[in-house]
């Protein structure tokens, strides 16, 4: 069903603004345009978050405190063997996917720990690149409560759903 | 942000010294590439979904789905202009769909559209509130796991959807109060500073530059937007100091319903 989605959105919208006579070929231009010029103010961000995640994993510190956590997690409910993912998954949107792979080789997809990884890494977004990317173009460097917020809300959201894959 | 940043660095480097000193140039090279290649695949996506954004502004698409989504962005989003509550709701619809990369220009666009007319460099509670909503994902079909899962040789690929579901919704939820909840509490704190701040500002601005019509506007929109209850009782005069110099342009096109949900 979803790979129906992008063919649709861009077939109704052409076809939309074809019968109304805009010309979209010069406003898709002008914003297309704009990616470049996006990209230049996201660059930096994005090396600076994805060199000290990099560093993060190569170092061995997020194996160690993965290490630490795993007896905290399963007191809330979350596998231990979830750590890594759990702390990798705000970070870094491609590491953690080759967490998630090594959990699926490792233990199977179809047990509570490959439910409950698929749960992790399916209810929450890599919530340091939302939020460097999203404030990269204006000049509002003090995010405030932001990033915990959006982390303990994920981190609840993960106690509930790893909860609910043991009763279902 | 920058705090944590630091720490990772330090933690990390500390900790290759002791294990391995070169693996810290080359991880460092290794991550740089990783933002350049992403970078370049960026370029490209958001390319196309602002290009579709254009054509979409274009047919006034992007104005109806701004209006059909005004109920649920006007209560979390309190007194943002119409171009902001468009971007707002793009993203949200982008968001939904599972449509991530397009869901990111116009979280740009939208916190860009919020700094506008204000010369703080610190979030509003409505950009934490757009960062919140956004990061906690609001993703109701994870077609990537979904996707690994199978590949992986799953029997059942969306076994896990239900909780899935479940945590996107209570993360999104408690994201939501959270900014709710903490942004009055800070917000009445400010109140006190604010007031002082207000009668300085009050005292030292022109006050001739602006027509009378567009300072009770600013007093409608601002007064919504600030929740301060002060703001509402008074003169337009000094709200107009307050407001500094915000674009005459966002303020009238969405003075009309910003009088109306007063």
């Amino acid at each position: 069903m979803t790979i129906y989605i992008v063919p649709l959105i861009f077939l109704t919208v052409l076809g939309i603004s074809f019968l109304r006579k805009k010309d979209a070929y010069s406003a898709f231009v002008k914003g297309a345009g704009s990616a470049l010029e996006l990209m230049a103010g996201v660059l930096p961000y994005l090396m600076a978050v994805m060199i000290a995640c990099e560093l993060f994993r190569t170092s061995g510190a997020s194996a160690v405190f993965s290490g630490f956590m795993s007896p905290a997690l399963e007191t809330v409910g979350i596998p231990g063997e979830l750590s890594e993912l759990v702390l990798l998954r705000p970070l870094s949107g491609a590491g953690s996917l080759s967490v998630l792979e090594n959990i699926y080789a490792t233990y199977g997809t179809d047990c509570f720990i490959g439910r409950c990884a698929s749960v992790v890494y399916g209810s929450s977004e890599t919530v340091f690149y939302v939020s460097a990317i999203y404030f990269s173009k204006s000049e509002v460097r003090n995010l405030r409560y932001a990033i915990p917020l959006a982390l303990v809300a994920a981190f609840i959201g993960n106690i509930v759903g790893c909860n609910l894959c043991r009763l279902i | 942000m920058a705090f944590i940043w630091i720490i990772i660095m330090l933690i990390s480097i500390a900790a290759l010294i002791f294990a391995d000193p070169s693996a810290v140039l080359s991880s460092m090279i290794t991550g740089a590439n990783g933002a350049v290649s992403l970078a370049l695949t960026l370029v490209a996506l958001y390319g196309i979904w602002l290009g579709l954004f254009e054509v979409l502004d274009g047919t006034g698409i992007a104005d109806k789905l701004a209006r059909l989504l005004r109920p649920v962005v006007r209560r979390l989003f309190k007194g943002e202009s119409a171009e902001t509550e468009k971007y707002v709701s793009m993203n949200i619809s982008a968001n939904l769909l599972g449509l991530g990369n397009a869901a990111t220009p116009m979280g740009i666009g939208a916190v860009g559209s919020m700094k506008r007319g204000r010369n703080k460099a610190i979030a509003t509670t409505n950009m934490i509130m757009l960062v919140v909503i956004s990061a906690t994902s609001l993703q109701i079909f994870p077609s990537t796991v979904i996707s690994m899962r199978a590949a992986a040789g799953s029997a059942n690929p969306a076994d896990f959807l239900l909780p899935c579901i479940a945590a996107t919704v209570t993360s999104t939820i408690v994201g939501i109060i959270g900014v709710k909840l903490l942004g009055r509490l800070l917000e009445k704190r400010e109140a006190k500073k604010d007031r002082k701040r207000a009668t300085k500002t009050y005292l030292s601005t022109d006050l001739s530059e602006t027509a009378p019509t567009d300072v009770t506007l600013n007093v409608a929109g601002k007064a919504n937007d600030r929740k301060n209850d002060f703001m509402l009782n008074c003169d337009p005069l000094t709200s107009k100091a307050l407001n500094g110099h915000a674009p005459n342009e966002s303020v009238s096109r969405g003075s009309g319903e910003t009088e109306k949900s007063l």
